[in-house]
C-alpha cells in the first residue's frame, strides 16, 4: 500500500507575511509598544480615571517641579502634568476622528475615481482633489472655523475635508491597476454589479494603503492640532498641547519653560513613535517598498 | 512656438480649477464670513446709514453678480481697496509679497538643497550606518512640530535665556546685515523642519532609481561612483524632484509663512491674511486666494515645461 504523505502547507497571505515581518522589527514593537502606552493615558483620561484636576487652580504662580507636581504649575497656578496628561486625550481623539474619516473619504472617492478612469466621473472628482489641495491649508480652516460658528468640530471638518485627498490619490492609482486584472474581468463575466465589484472585490485589496495612510494622517492631525489651536483656529474647551503651549510662549519671555517643555516632550514622544510604527507598518505591508 | 502653444492652451485647461478654488472659497466667504456692516458704523445707526454701508460693501448684491464682480478683479488683477484700513489692496500686495519672499526664500533653497545633498549620501551609503544616522535624524526632525522648534530657537538664539546672538522678533530691515540678522532664526526653524521631510522624500526617489536596470549596467560597465550618481541617478529622478520643488512654491509664498509671520510678527502675505480671515476683510482674501489659484495653474504649467527640459522623451502636447 502507498502511504500518501501529508504536509500540512501554512496559507501565507500579505497579512500573515506582514504580522511576521512586522514581529521580527525590533523598532517597529518598540514604537507600537509606545503608541499602545499613549493610548492606555488617553482611554484612562476618557473614562475620568486620570488627571482629572486638569483645570483646578490649586497651587500658586509657576511652582517648580515638586512631588506634588511633577511639573510645577503654570501662570496661574494649575499643575502642568495632569495638562499634559489631559492632552493626550485631546490629541488621540483629533487624530483618531480626522484619521478614520478621512481616509474612509479618500478611500471610498479613490476607488470610484480610479474605477471610473477616464470618464468624466474621474475628471470631476480630480478637479475636486486638485481644487481642495490648492487653497491655502490655514485660510480653509479659519473659514470653515467661521462657517461653523465656533463649533468644537469645525477644526476636525476642515482637515478631515482636506487631507483625504492623499489617500484619495493612493488608492485611486492603485484601483487603475486593480481593474485590469481578471478576477475583476471575472466578476464582471459573471454580472457582479460595478458598485459590488468596487466595494467587494476591489476596495478590500487596497486596505494595507489605508492602514498605512490612516497612520501617517493621524499624524499630520495631531501636527496640524497644535498649530490650530495655538493660532486660535483650533481646541475651544479642554485643553491640548496646543494650548499648552500657547500659554507658554508668554511664560517663556519670563524665563518659565516647564510649560513649554511638557507639552513639547510628550508631543515629541508620540508623533515619534507614531512615526516609528507607521513607517514599520509600511515595510511589512509593502512588498515592492525598497529600503 | 511650439512651447507657446501648448502653455496658452494649459492655461486655458486651468481655468476649472481658478473657478473652483475662488468658488469654493467666495461662498464660504460671503454665506459664513465675519459681517463687517457694524463695525464700519457709529452708535444707533438708522436704517439708511446701514443700507449704504451695505452697499459699500457689495453685500446687498447677489451672490452671483459679486461673484462675477471678483472673477472680473482677479482677470484685471483689481481688487480695489482693503476694508479694514481702506489700502488699496494691490498695494498692500506689492508692500508684503516680497518681505514674504525675502523671508522665505532662503529656507526653502537651503532645506531643498541640503535635504538634497543629504539624500545623495545618504543613498551612496546605503544601508551603512551614515545612511542610518540621517535617516534616524530624518525621522527625529519630522517629530519635531514647526511651533516647537519656532518657540525653541527664539529661545535658544535669540533671548537672553539663550545665546541671544539675533533681534527676538519684528523686521525693520535698514541693510543687508540687518536682513540676515532678523530672517536668520526663521530660516533656520524652517529648515529644520523640513529637512526631514525632503531627506526622506528625496532618498526614496533616488533609491528607486538605484535599484533600476540600467544603473546596474552602468555599474557594470565600470562607471565610476560619482559619474554613476550623477548622471544615472540623479538626473533620471529630476521628475519627481521638480514637482516636488515647484508644486510647494504656491504655498511656501502663501501658507507657509503664516505661522513664522505671525509669530515672529514680520508684515508679510501671511500675516496679513490671517489678520483679513480674523476680521473678515473679503477684498483682501479674495486676492490672496485668486492669486494662489493662479500660481497653482502656472506651477502646473512651468512642471511640464521643465520636465521637457530635464527628459527629452516627454513631448508637449
Amino acid at each position: 500500500m502507498n502511504t500518501v504523505a501529508i504536509t500540512t502547507v501554512r496559507r501565507e497571505s500579505l497579512w500573515s507575511k506582514a504580522f511576521y515581518k512586522f514581529s521580527r522589527d525590533r523598532t517597529g514593537m518598540i514604537s507600537l509598544v509606545f503608541v499602545l502606552f499613549y493610548m492606555l493615558i488617553a482611554f484612562g483620561v476618557t473614562l475620568g480615571w486620570l488627571a482629572t484636576d486638569w483645570s483646578d487652580v490649586q497651587g500658586g504662580k509657576w511652582e517648580g517641579m515638586s512631588t506634588t507636581y511633577w511639573f510645577g504649575t503654570n501662570m496661574i497656578g494649575q499643575d502642568i502634568f495632569s495638562r499634559a496628561i489631559y492632552s493626550t486625550k485631546t490629541a488621540f481623539e483629533v487624530g483618531l476622528v480626522v484619521a478614520l474619516i478621512a481616509t474612509a473619504v479618500g478611500a471610498v472617492i479613490g476607488a470610484i475615481s480610479g474605477f471610473f478612469s477616464g470618464t468624466w466621473i474621474d475628471e470631476v472628482l480630480l478637479w475636486l482633489m486638485g481644487v481642495l489641495d490648492s487653497i491655502p491649508f490655514y485660510l480653509f480652516v479659519a473659514a470653515i472655523v467661521f462657517a461653523m460658528q465656533e463649533s468644537p468640530y469645525a477644526m476636525h471638518v476642515a482637515m478631515i475635508s482636506t487631507f483625504w485627498t492623499g489617500s484619495s490619490r493612493l488608492v485611486r492609482g492603485e484601483v487603475i491597476k486593480l481593474r485590469g486584472l481578471e478576477y475583476v474581468e471575472a466578476a464582471h463575466a459573471i454580472g457582479v454589479s460595478e458598485l459590488g465589484i468596487i466595494f467587494r472585490h476591489i476596495l478590500p485589496n487596497t486596505t494595507h494603503i489605508l492602514l498605512v495612510q490612516a497612520t501617517i494622517t493621524f499624524v499630520a492631525a495631531i501636527k496640524s492640532e497644535v498649530i490650530l489651536s495655538f493660532l486660535g483656529l483650533g481646541v475651544k474647551d479642554g485643553m491640548s498641547w496646543g494650548l499648552m503651549i500657547a500659554e507658554s510662549s508668554q511664560e517663556v519671555m519670563a524665563g518659565f519653560f516647564n510649560n513649554f517643555l511638557a507639552a513639547s516632550v510628550l508631543m515629541f514622544g508620540l508623533v515619534m513613535a507614531f512615526n516609528m510604527f507607521s513607517d514599520a507598518l509600511q515595510d511589512a505591508l509593502d512588498p515592492r517598498k525598497v529600503s | 512656438m511650439e512651447i507657446l502653444q501648448y502653455s496658452i492652451r494649459k492655461l486655458f485647461s486651468g481655468i476649472p480649477l481658478i473657478l473652483g478654488v475662488t468658488l469654493i472659497s467666495f461662498v464660504l466667504m460671503v454665506y459664513f464670513g465675519p459681517d463687517k456692516t457694524y463695525e464700519l458704523l457709529g452708535k444707533n445707526p438708522t436704517p439708511e446709514e446701514i443700507a449704504e454701508v451695505r452697499s459699500q460693501l457689495g453685500y446687498d448684491q447677489p451672490f452671483v453678480v459679486r461673484y462675477v464682480d471678483y472673477l472680473r478683479e482677479l482677470a484685471t488683477l483689481d481688487f480695489g481697496n482693503s476694508d479694514s484700513t481702506g489700502e488699496r489692496v494691490d498695494a498692500l500686495l506689492a508692500r508684503t509679497i516680497p518681505v514674504s519672499l525675502a523671508l522665505t526664500a532662503p529656507g526653502f533653497v537651503l532645506g531643498n538643497a541640503l535635504g538634497i545633498l543629504l539624500a545623495l549620501f545618504a543613498a551612496y551609503y546605503r544601508s551603512t550606518w551614515v545612511d542610518k544616522t540621517i535617516m534616524a535624524s530624518a525621522v527625529i526632525g519630522m517629530s519635531i512640530s514647526f511651533l516647537i522648534v519656532i518657540i525653541a530657537f527664539q529661545i535658544i538664539f535669540a533671548s537672553s535665556y539663550g545665546l541671544g546672538w539675533f533681534p527676538v522678533r519684528g523686521w525693520s530691515i535698514g541693510s543687508i546685515g540687518d536682513y540676515f540678522s532678523y530672517v536668520a532664526v526663521p530660516t533656520m526653524a524652517t529648515v529644520f523642519v523640513a529637512l526631514g521631510y525632503n531627506t526622506r522624500f528625496y532618498r526614496s526617489v533616488l533609491v528607486e532609481e538605484m535599484t533600476r536596470d540600467h544603473v546596474r549596467t552602468a555599474k557594470a560597465f565600470g562607471v565610476p561612483p560619482s559619474k554613476l550618481f550623477y548622471k544615472n541617478i540623479l538626473k533620471n529622478s529630476l521628475i519627481p524632484i521638480i514637482t516636488r520643488i515647484v508644486f510647494s512654491i504656491p504655498l511656501v509664498i502663501i501658507s507657509g509663512s503664516l505661522l513664522i509671520e505671525s509669530y515672529f510678527g514680520i508684515p508679510g502675505v501671511g500675516k496679513i491674511t490671517y489678520d483679513a480671515i480674523i476680521s473678515g476683510d473679503q477684498p483682501v482674501l479674495k486676492a490672496v486666494v485668486g492669486l494662489t489659484a493662479i500660481l497653482f495653474v502656472l506651477a502646473q504649467l512651468l512642471t511640464d515645461i521643465m520636465y521637457r527640459a530635464v527628459d527629452p522623451r516627454i513631448t508637449l502636447k
